[in-house]
């Protein structure tokens, strides 16, 4: 077989193209990033089933079933932030302790399969639980928004703050809002999971914990490409066994379980004798009866057998009274606080459907009003952003969140779709208005509102005290989060449930306003 | 001294006495001096930002009777919201362009220009074209969104605000001129040159907490005084201020007034905003205040007022 060497280098290649500027999105906090990268994250497989973009899952069925699992290796951002912990790990280590430290083991089929299984049950009656905790991308925005960011915007900060001690301002300095407890734990808990099964068993968690790479395996295991050994010139020394991360290479029986491989072409690289070399697989061409008779004999060893099939049958349907008491729990309304979800996810039980939490929008957010939400929501909206109108408010013309959204849980929104979504209303409360209480002017609701749904009338003397249009106020929090009056504030945006539509505040005639003398 | 030079002295002096100073004293008691005086404000009207500005600082006689050579100067416009120039939310960036070059062509060593912005920073720099054309000018644009950039100062005269924390820029500058854009303002009523001193301050909730209107008055106490207000009337926001919704709610008024007397020039721009919509001076509680705190005098009448037509 030809040496195959570059096949490697150019999976590597075709990651950093993938990876680099998914990274750099979530990360960039002053714009530097071109908005059109986010196409990028339409392509991940989770987020192209629930925005149910099918041409984009046809891309990427054909994808598998030409090439296996090049997605694990090139455009999961989770698969290649592995790698590259697998890269930090393997940092001064010999190889035996480092890069080829794996070892074969066998499938956990059962496992992967029943996960896979209920997961998708769960979702298809609308409970993205699993799903949410599973998705790999979604991890891995969690990953970027709560951890890398952070540590980016702070490293920024100390330059920023050092420069402005010289009287420099080309940095400015950012103090992070966005970073919840939630939001925290769930990045940390994601970094953690994908480090230890990185460090001990290489990519464990795309084959045993995560739904996509459960997915694609289905796929790969029949693709046209795959690895296969060149019998006749292989020596059996092992290497490519030790270097697989996927633990796929039986290099005793000089088999490759290419459910597992990922495509990482690590094998073909380390292999002295040429012997391992990506094409077409020998399934496929159904040679000789020996090739056959070996192949059923592969998929016997590598446990795609009736039983496991069975068992998996067996567990996904055991779970199926639990899914439907919680798909029925799921429609009960609970006590719970309504959060206000931002304008674009149309209404709360279609939002909690289709989020999975990646917080690109959390991190996106100019305002930085966006919050991954605790359990304040009840669990059901775990993770998920909230809006919080504590420190800023959604601003009036921006859409960013709606345009970045990779599932579509944020419909993208047009300007003038944008500013008459009505995502909840403002409440006033006049008995706390310092207007009232304090008998002075204020204002600074009615101030910051874009509509003037929140304005001001005539009230003791020249005082004004603010009211409210409910029609005309579209929930974006100005007038809550500037509210002066503490511990409870004058004016609450309360969440619609259901977004509302608005008309646009009537524009008033433009007069032609001429005057020929100053006044004074 | 020798008797020479006593006699000369004497001549000179007996020569002086019979000068005729009728004409100084009459201008003094009628208070009309208008030849070649400073007049204390100048409103100038009928043309674009920056000639506006060029009549007004000829007819004061220069900015270098303002800033000198050398001099660290901050211009403080109102770069409040996130709107272009059109909707007069935000000071007129040809303004401040032209006024940059002017204190730049004085010989300051820098020029800064920044504001505590209400909507999100960043966009508010972008959209009002300030920040762009504050840079094309040669002005340093520092940010305001931070609680760091910000030191605490006594008030000492303030009646409710005794200490602030102001942004630094203006703690470090030499000088600095106060450009506020003429407004209507749902709590203020009017957002003028007081009213833009809150731009300067870091915290504005304790302002609406505590008596917005005296806590104005009480913030135009502190010891660094504007050299300069300049009244940005070219565009006038006159109801749904100080945000606005539409270019419904914009006049055109292609003027500007200047003048370091601070509640003079509030005074005049009421006089000019009452041009377009309805404004009682009662209602702008702070220039009263300010005129009782002894910032300045309401009473044009008493001052030499430049009125000039391009």
């Amino acid at each position: 077989m030809k040496q195959m060497n570059y096949l490697k280098w150019v999976r590597v290649l075709l990651a950093a193209l993938f990876f680099i500027p998914i990274f750099l999105y979530f990360i960039d906090f002053a714009g530097l990033i071109p908005n059109s990268v986010h196409s990028l994250f339409h392509l991940q497989l989770v987020p192209a089933v629930l925005g149910g973009f099918t041409g984009l899952l046809i891309f990427q069925i054909l994808l598998a079933c030409i090439l296996g699992r090049i997605y694990c290796s090139v455009i999961c951002p989770a698969g290649v932030l592995q790698d590259i912990i697998n890269r930090i790990f393997c940092i001064g280590k010999k190889k035996k302790k480092g890069t080829r430290r794996f070892h074969y083991t066998r499938p956990m089929n059962i496992l992967r399969y029943s996960l896979f299984g209920v997961t998708v049950l769960l979702a298809c009656v609308g409970i993205t639980e699993l799903l949410v905790w599973l998705d790999p991308y979604s991890n891995f925005g969690r990953i970027a928004a709560n951890l890398f960011r952070p540590v980016y915007i702070g490293i920024n900060n100390v330059i920023a703050d050092l420069l402005f001690k010289m009287d420099n301002y080309t940095l400015y300095h950012v103090t992070i809002k966005t970073v919840t407890i939630a939001g925290l734990v769930s990045g940390s808990i994601a970094l953690l999971t994908f480090s230890l099964m990185v460090v001990f068993r290489g990519r464990l968690f795309c084959n045993t914990l995560c739904p996509v790479g459960a997915f694609l395996s289905l796929i790969s295991r029949y693709s046209l490409f795959t690895i296969s050994f060149d019998k006749k010139v292989c020596n059996s020394c092992g290497n490519c066994e030790r270097a697989c991360k996927a633990e796929a290479i039986d290099s005793k029986n000089l088999r490759v379980d290419t459910s597992r491989c990922v495509d990482c072409f690590n094998c073909i690289f380390t292999c002295n004798k040429k012997s391992l070399h990506y094409g077409i697989n020998p399934l496929c061409k159904k040679e000789n009866s020996t090739e056959q008779s070996s192949a059923s004999e592969m998929k016997k060893a590598m446990g795609y057998n009736r039983r496991s099939f069975l068992a998996t049958g067996v567990t996904v349907a055991a779970t199926l009274p639990v899914v439907s008491a919680l798909a029925q729990n799921n429609t009960g309304k609970g006590e719970k606080k309504q959060p206000i979800t931002p304008p674009g996810s149309l209404n709360l039980e279609r939002f909690k459907d289709k989020c999975t939490g990646c917080h690109l929008c959390v991190a996106e957010c100019p305002s930085q009003i966006l919050r991954p939400a605790g359990l304040q929501f009840g669990l059901g909206y775990l993770l998920r952003p909230h809006v919080s109108y504590n420190d800023s408010y959604c601003n009036y013309e921006c859409t960013i969140c709606s345009e970045v959204c990779p599932t579509h849980a944020i419909k993208p929104l047009t300007v003038e779709e944008k500013v008459t979504t009505q995502i909840g209303i403002a409440n006033f409360y006049i008995d706390r208005c310092i207007v009232n209480t304090d008998n002075t002017d204020c204002g600074a609701c009615s101030e910051h509102c874009p509509t003037q749904a929140v304005h001001m009338v005539p009230y003791k003397g020249t005082l004004t005290i603010p009211e409210v249009i409910p029609d005309l106020c579209i929930g974006c929090g100005g007038c809550e989060s500037i509210c002066p009056v503490r511990p409870d504030r004058a004016i609450i945006v309360k969440a619609n449930e259901v977004h509302q539509f608005v008309n646009k505040p009537d524009e008033d005639e433009v007069l032609d306003i001429q005057i020929d003398d100053f006044g004074f | 001294m020798k008797r020479r030079d006593f006699l000369k002295t004497s001549a000179i002096a007996g020569a002086a006495l019979t000068l005729n100073f009728e004409g100084l004293q009459a201008a003094l008691s009628s208070n009309t001096m208008t030849v070649e005086a400073v007049p204390d404000m100048v409103a100038v009207m009928g043309g674009e930002p920056a000639a506006l500005l060029d009549k007004a600082l000829e007819t004061l006689g220069g900015i270098g009777n303002y800033i000198k050579k050398g001099q660290k100067v901050v211009i403080k416009p109102n770069i409040g919201w996130d709107r272009t120039p059109e909707l007069a939310g935000n000071t007129n960036p040809e303004l401040i362009k032209a006024l940059i070059k002017k204190c730049l062509d004085a010989g300051t060593s820098k020029v800064t220009v920044f504001d505590h912005t209400c909507d999100e920073w960043r966009k508010c720099y972008t959209s009002s074209g300030i920040e762009a054309a504050a840079k094309e000018a040669g002005a340093l644009v520092v940010p305001g969104n931070e609680e760091r950039y910000y030191k605490e100062v006594a008030i000492p005269n303030g009646v409710k605000i005794k200490s602030a924390k102001i942004h630094e820029a203006i703690l470090e500058a030499d000088a600095w001129i106060n450009v506020p854009i003429l407004k209507n303002h749902g709590g203020a009523k009017l957002s003028c040159a007081m009213k833009n001193y809150m731009g300067i301050v870091w915290d504005r909730r304790f302002f609406h907490q505590n008596d917005l209107q005296q806590c104005i008055a009480d913030i135009c106490t502190w010891q660094k005084k504007p050299v300069l207000n300049i009244v940005d009337a070219y565009r006038m926001m006159h109801q749904n201020g100080p945000q606005g919704k539409s270019a419904a709610d914009v006049a055109t008024l292609k003027s500007i007034i200047v003048s370091p007397n601070i509640v003079a020039i509030d005074t005049a721009a009421l006089g000019l905003f009452n041009q377009v919509k309805k404004l009682d001076m009662e209602a702008v509680g702070h220039i009263g205040l300010g005129e009782s705190m002894k910032l300045g005098t309401t009473d044009l009448q008493k001052l030499n007022i430049q009125r000039i037509r391009l």
